[in-house]
């Protein structure tokens, strides 16, 4: 299986000089009176770093061999996460450097995305919203319901996220974990 | 769509519009479906009805020339196929303009008057133009092939041409229909905004040349395994015709996402 050029989209994973990438950014070019172009920005699935890579239009490129399985979180020992698939009870790990700063939204038994490459445990997404309660943050400033001021608050989860000033402590959260992790809403939990 | 957008572009047009009527220029109404789509070689027409939509009203404006209007422009929809990205649609809108007695880098104070009025007309700063030569944006040694050049261009020069910026002095090979001095094509691209608004040339006006360049281009597209874009006798003849003129085309989508910062040429159109 190949792509073409045209084939580019967001999310797609392909494989280039022997490694899988996903694109995360492509835009078409054509210089005045010149050929096609088609300019990309690719995530490393190993080492997630991203380079940036021009391709002639119509040129191929093979798609990469990754699989995804949804696998819940059981537990971080040190620096190795371990993941389990809660049909055939697999187990695999995955290295705290790989997971980058994702990993502050982990907690045990949330369902993730795992990425395998040939058939190795190299990577995992993220739901793109978890809920998770606060465990610190300053005491709620009563009566004001403004959205704009914000307090910093830790969860659950680990990570540290800002909230509007009405968030109290014990209170579970809808939160967006892309881009670093934001608010999006309370939940009801009464 | 954004609606937004779509009353900021009818400002743009109308304020264009009013731009080139106070400079004397005539609106004229050339024919879409048309016989020769295009002379270069890496335009891709749209076809219907066994002619083509055209890529860009040139040759019906230099009938026009040759007939003896001397300042003409057509605000018009073009067709452009395997074209689609954020800064490119199939169907995009084109404002070219010529006028007679005149070479390439006249255009430039005309694109800074137009470019002004309908900056104006959204409240965006006038931008002020500056220009470099091709030859300088490559370092002085423009590469001999043309894979070397365009890759070069697309990942080196343009996303540095950020500011606005007349590109000038293309190398004869990519001349299209422009008249060619020595080693370097008399055209002329605009940047705006990052983006790469419109191309001018002093125009040939040399029809056994013309009819050479139609060949070689031909020849170029059969290699690519691509159907030959037919001679258009009638801009041929008119080449022999019109007096020495300038001429460019504008992408007004284009105009409007750099004046107003837009980054999808989406938010700019009606889609279909």
């Amino acid at each position: 299986m190949s792509y073409e050029t045209s084939d580019f989209r967001n999310g797609l994973k392909i494989e280039l000089d022997g490694d899988p990438y996903t694109i995360v950014y492509f835009q078409f070019v054509k210089p005045g009176k010149g050929t096609a172009f088609t300019r990309t920005k690719l995530k490393s699935i190993l080492s997630g770093s991203v380079i940036e890579r021009t391709f002639r239009s119509g040129e191929t490129v093979g798609e990469a061999d990754v699989e995804e399985q949804p696998m819940q979180f059981l537990y971080a020992n040190g620096d190795i996460y371990t993941f389990m698939n809660t049909e055939t009870f697999d187990q695999v790990e995955l290295q705290a450097k790989l997971l980058g700063d994702d990993a502050k939204f982990l907690m045990e038994n949330l369902e993730v995305s795992v990425l395998f490459y040939k058939g190795r445990a190299v990577n995992m997404t993220l739901p793109n919203f978890i809920e998770t309660k606060v465990t610190w943050t300053e005491p709620a400033v009563k009566g004001n319901t403004s959205q704009g001021v914000l307090k910093m608050a830790k969860l659950e989860c680990g990570a540290e996220i800002q909230v509007p000033i009405f968030v109290n402590e014990g209170e579970l959260l809808k939160v967006d974990t892309r881009e670093g992790g934001s608010y999006v809403s309370r939940l009801n939990t009464k | 769509m954004e609606p937004h957008r779509l009353r900021q572009r009818a400002a743009i047009v109308h304020a264009v519009r009013c731009a080139l009527h106070a400079a004397g220029f005539l609106e004229v109404h050339p024919p879409l479906l048309v016989d020769g789509p295009a002379l270069e070689e890496t335009l891709e027409p749209v076809h219907a009805d066994g002619r083509y939509l055209h890529t860009s009203p040139e040759f019906a404006l230099k009938r026009v020339l040759a007939a003896g209007l001397p300042r003409i422009y057509s605000i018009v929809p073009c067709f452009r196929d395997e074209e689609r990205g954020r800064h490119h649609a199939r169907e995009f809108t084109l404002l070219e303009l010529y006028f007679t007695n005149a070479g390439y880098l006249d255009l430039l104070p005309v694109v800074e008057d137009i470019v002004a009025a309908a900056a104006a007309a959204v409240h965006a700063p006038v931008p002020t133009f500056s220009r470099r030569t091709v030859a300088e944006l490559f370092g002085g040694a423009i590469p001999e092939d043309d894979d070397t050049y365009f890759f070069r261009w697309v990942d080196e020069i343009e996303p540095d041409l950020t500011e606005p910026t007349f590109v000038l002095d293309y190398p004869a090979r990519h001349a299209a229909l422009a008249e060619v001095r020595g080693e370097i094509a008399e055209r002329v691209e605009v940047y705006l905004g990052g983006l790469e608004l419109g191309n001018g040339f002093s125009e040939l006006r040399d029809p056994a040349e013309l009819r050479a360049r139609f060949v070689r281009s031909a020849a170029h597209r059969a290699a690519l395994g691509r159907a030959p874009h037919p001679v258009d006798e009638g801009v041929i003849d008119a080449s022999g015709r019109m007096p020495r003129a300038t001429g460019i085309a504008i992408g007004l989508d284009r105009l409007v996402m750099a004046l107003t910062g837009e980054t999808d040429i989406a938010r700019v159109l009606v889609p279909r």
